[in-house]
């Protein structure tokens, strides 16, 4: 009890301009999840307390109790045993570690269909298989000795370390899954007895929190994303990683309280400051920035001749705002995000500080390019656990028939649906948080959403759906369509009319026919040129894909293939190079 | 001693008989993660009872029994190829993290420890048993394979099913190309027991496809299934004549004449939504039916009358008879 009272008062404090220290949060979340105030204590309580040093009878005993009742869960069932194996340090009972042990005998988990599975998966195994390293084939679910899991899971881990530091993460700036990767390099960077992986785990928990950090505001992870839940895609800061923002950096606030599970897991085995220059990154928003990434697709099982194709990301970062996107298309199934507005709200809590549009999509091709789903119950399967996937007002997921490009904080996203698509009609996000939303008879909609002010322009008619739970959609049902967003700090004008005046002056033609088209002079005065279909030129110039950097922006820098990481803040520079 | 308990158990039959097994999963409310039912290799024990079997697995997509040792089956799973021992009870996976999401499999019966899959990037062959592997794929653009099979008689032959249709290989994989179903999703190839230059597969809309060429070419049956889909092709193992399939939309079809035509042969079943089909090689005229979600049914005419037995809720990949006990 005294320790979640810590948390409180920590969690309290995290939302007055004085953080506490670094230690202190560190100490407040293991201390909550150690004496939880709610429920029945499972394998969190358990690892915590004996990261603690705490009962390790009872620890013992509920260890026991819930091994009995049998596993489930798959990796998210061995991440949690594997952190109690290796926090274990004797004091367990020998009947506790027995049975845990005999669990991975007797218990066969799956092994996923997503990246953050598989790290997951093959680390757990890895790791248990180094508390084991010599036991027999037939004392692993496996079926295989302990040298040979060990082998198969290590090659496994640092193939995925080579992909990633080469061409991107798959799994790329998910606010939920970012963490799923952080807990299996954390357990390494701390448990692992390879020198050598241990030392590229701790190297790339510092890859994903750069990644993280450059892209932040408040805390919340900003930007195009490969996988957000519903809620989580409005609420921006309900995310995971606004609770791992809030543990490194001091950013804003946990995303519950006490934080989740997964900071917990990551903090019991990694519990050191981050580096000073990471922390100058994810904080310093003194100057407008234009950052850029290069990821990739999840594996495409079918319809493509690759087996992943590349993501091109833009996020503009600035104090009260940050505007990203993709390059559009379905990058990723079901849960992508590949544009918005977001603007701060450092209490974010319930907050939508969030717009964007999007052409609803979901379809058969895409569930088989990236899952083995048959043919007549894949969509079926998919609406039972994301019951949006399948629904015409749905705000999440890639399509098709969206093409994207960014300068700065200028987007255009064009929209050339087909006849025959499921859901032939724009959708846009207008949120219950917004201060203001004017409808100019120039066709340009301009809104206030905490210091920023948008100007979004659509190319076609549309009429106003109400959300439930507040807030209105756009709904625009023309299938040739598009928008043009302008982002500005309420800093930068006098009010929204002014900022309106601004924008309406601006050089705009669009076109509809055969596809829509824009030529944009943007509020920075970039022209912007984008036709469907087309490679899109920014004063004259083609974009050109082909040398988009894994990194590039002030603080990162990453070449493709490179697998070295460069991160700057000031004078401060720090490299991390896994090709040693 | 072993064996008493075993026959105590009425486990392990001490005449040769045929069991009935299926690949099967109760999955309505699983995601990765969530608890799983009772899921992954099922054993039938009597009328609409079956015993669930070895591990809980939520994807078995292919199985088959070692021609050499029909106690040793073999499943092609989500987690790879596994090795089932003792009747399906002990698993070994024999393939590593750089496959998944296995499809099919086809053992030679010609060659011991010969086992051929299909997988989401391609087609691997051991001819140990799995402790080494080749990529078999290399020739092909699309490298998505839901099916293969080999030619019973003439091994060198293989027939895969992608995602561009049929590919046929006379180099045991080595070089392939298109034996029909062109820009069609395979989703099934079976060859005949009975007249081994007779080939069928099952597609993804584009309906039923024949061979009467020994798999050298595929030609559309007329409008079986078209419009959509097909998951399973069941030779009568008794009655050379007799094929049926089972798809989602046409439920179960059979046909009498070697595929010449076709009638449905849904009366008694829940729905129309069929994923997997068998005849008992034992008992002429049963046949069992999987229905998506609902259970396995049993016919005892070819059938004409379904009976639910058993397996209530489940989806079944595959519904195959393993034969048992003396030889």
């Amino acid at each position: 009890m005294r320790c979640a009272i810590a948390f409180l008062a920590a969690a309290a404090a995290a939302g007055a301009a004085e953080q506490p220290g670094f230690e202190q949060r560190v100490r407040s979340v293991i201390e909550a999840h150690a004496h939880p105030r709610r429920g029945e204590p499972g394998y969190g309580t358990i690892a915590a307390r004996l990261w603690l040093r705490e009962d390790a009878a009872w620890c013992s005993e509920r260890l026991e109790q819930l091994l009995a009742a049998g596993p489930s869960g798959d990796m998210f069932w061995m991440f949690p045993v594997t952190a109690i194996a290796h926090l274990d340090r004797g004091q367990l009972t020998p009947g506790a570690r027995k049975a845990l042990r005999e669990a991975w005998r007797t218990y066969f988990p799956y092994r996923g269909d997503t990246e953050n599975h598989w790290l997951l998966y093959y680390t757990m195994l890895y790791l248990m298989t180094e508390l084991y390293p010599n036991d027999g084939p037939e004392t692993w679910y496996t079926g295989k000795p302990s040298a040979e899991n060990r082998e198969e899971a290590r090659r496994w881990i640092e193939s995925w370390i080579r992909l990633t530091t080469r061409r991107g993460q798959g799994e790329y700036d998910s606010p939920h899954y970012a963490s799923m990767f952080l807990i299996p390099m954390a357990y390494l960077s701390a448990w692992s007895s390879d020198p050598g992986l241990k030392r590229r785990a701790s190297m790339m928990i510092e890859y994903l929190m750069a990644d993280y950090a450059a892209e932040n505001l408040d805390g919340t992870f900003v930007g195009a994303q490969s996988r957000v839940y519903d809620r989580q895609l409005l609420e921006k800061s309900a995310n995971v990683a606004n609770d791992f923002g809030w543990a490194w950096f001091g950013l804003g606030r946990p995303s519950s309280d006490p934080p989740s599970g997964y900071l917990l897991y990551y903090l019991l085995a990694h519990s050191e400051p981050p580096p000073e220059i990471l922390r100058l990154i994810a904080t310093d928003r003194s100057r407008p920035y234009t950052h850029y990434e290069r990821k990739r697709t999840r594996n495409r099982w079918r319809f493509h001749d690759e087996l992943h194709g590349p993501v091109y990301k833009t996020t503009y970062v600035r104090r009260e705002y940050a505007v990203s996107s993709d390059q559009g298309g379905v990058l990723q199934p079901i849960q992508q995000h590949s544009w918005d507005v977001t603007w701060s709200v450092p209490e974010g809590r319930g907050v939508q500080n969030t717009f964007f549009t999007l052409n609803p999509h979901s379809s058969l091709r895409e569930l088989q390019t990236y899952f083995v789903f048959s043919p007549d119950f894949g969509l079926t399967d998919v609406v039972r656990s994301k019951r949006f996937y399948d629904s015409p007002d749905k705000f999440s997921g890639g399509s098709p028939y969206e093409k994207i490009v960014q300068d700065q904080d200028t987007v255009i996203a064009l929209y050339g649906v087909p006849e025959e698509a499921r859901f032939p009609h724009i959708n846009g996000f207008f949120s219950k948080d917004l201060a203001e939303i004017r409808e100019d008879a120039s066709g340009w909609i301009f809104m206030r959403g905490g210091d920023a002010l948008i100007a979004c322009r659509p190319f076609q008619p549309y009429v106003w759906k109400p959300i439930a739970g507040g807030g209105k959609r756009l709904f625009s049902p023309y299938r040739n369509n598009g928008v043009v967003v302008q982002a500005a700090a309420a800093s930068e004008f006098r009010d929204l009319a002014a900022f309106a005046e601004a924008v309406k002056a601006l050089p705009l033609e669009i076109g509809l026919e055969p596809l829509p088209w824009a030529d944009f002079r943007s509020l920075r005065g970039s022209r912007i040129e984008f036709r469907y279909g087309q490679v899109p030129k920014v004063n004259g110039v083609a974009l050109d894909y082909g040398k988009w950097p894994l990194f590039g922006g002030p603080f990162l820098e990453s070449a493709v293939d490179s697998q070295v990481l460069t991160m700057r803040h000031g004078g401060l520079r720090r490299v991390l190079d896994f090709r040693k | 001693m072993r064996l008493f308990l075993l026959l105590a158990l009425g486990v392990w039959p001490l005449e040769a008989q045929s069991v009935l097994h299926a690949c099967a999963a109760m999955t309505q409310d699983y995601v990765v993660g969530a608890k799983l039912k009772p899921s992954g290799l099922f054993r039938r024990t009597g009328p609409g009872a079956w015993r669930h079997t070895g591990f809980n697995h939520p994807f078995l997509f292919g199985a088959a029994a070692d021609p050499f040792d029909p106690s040793t089956l073999y499943l092609a799973g989500g987690n790879g190829l596994i090795r089932a021992a003792a009747h399906g009870e002990k698993w070994t996976i024999l393939t590593g993290s750089d496959i998944t999401e296995l499809r099919d499999l086809w053992m030679d019966p010609g060659a011991r420890n010969t086992i051929y899959i299909a997988h989401t990037a391609g087609i691997r062959v051991t001819r140990n048993g799995g402790k080494t592997w080749r990529e078999l794929s290399a020739g092909l653009r699309r490298k998505y394979t839901e099916a293969v099979r080999g030619d019973a008689r003439n091994p060198s032959v293989i027939l895969a099913g992608g995602e561009e249709g049929i590919f046929r290989s006379e180099d045991r994989g080595g070089s392939w190309r298109l034996a029909g179903a062109a820009g069609f999703q395979i989703m099934r190839i079976e060859q005949s027991p009975h007249e081994p230059c007779f080939w069928l597969a099952a597609t993804q809309q584009g309906g039923l496809f024949a061979s009467r060429d020994c798999g050298a070419s595929f030609e559309n049956v007329g409008s079986v299934g078209a419009g959509s889909n097909l998951y399973d092709i069941a030779f009568d193992p008794v009655r050379p004549d007799r094929v049926a399939l089972a798809g989602c939309g046409p439920g179960v079809l059979v046909s009498g004449d070697g595929g010449k035509s076709w009638e449905a042969r849904n009366a008694g079943l829940p729905g129309a939504e069929v994923t997997s089909v068998v005849f008992d090689p034992e008992r002429p005229g049963r046949m069992f039916a999987a229905v998506h979600e609902k259970a396995v049914y049993r016919s005892e005419d070819a059938g004409a009358a379904w009976t639910r037995d058993g397996l209530d809720g489940s989806h079944v990949n595959r519904l195959w008879f393993v034969r048992e006990g003396r030889r």
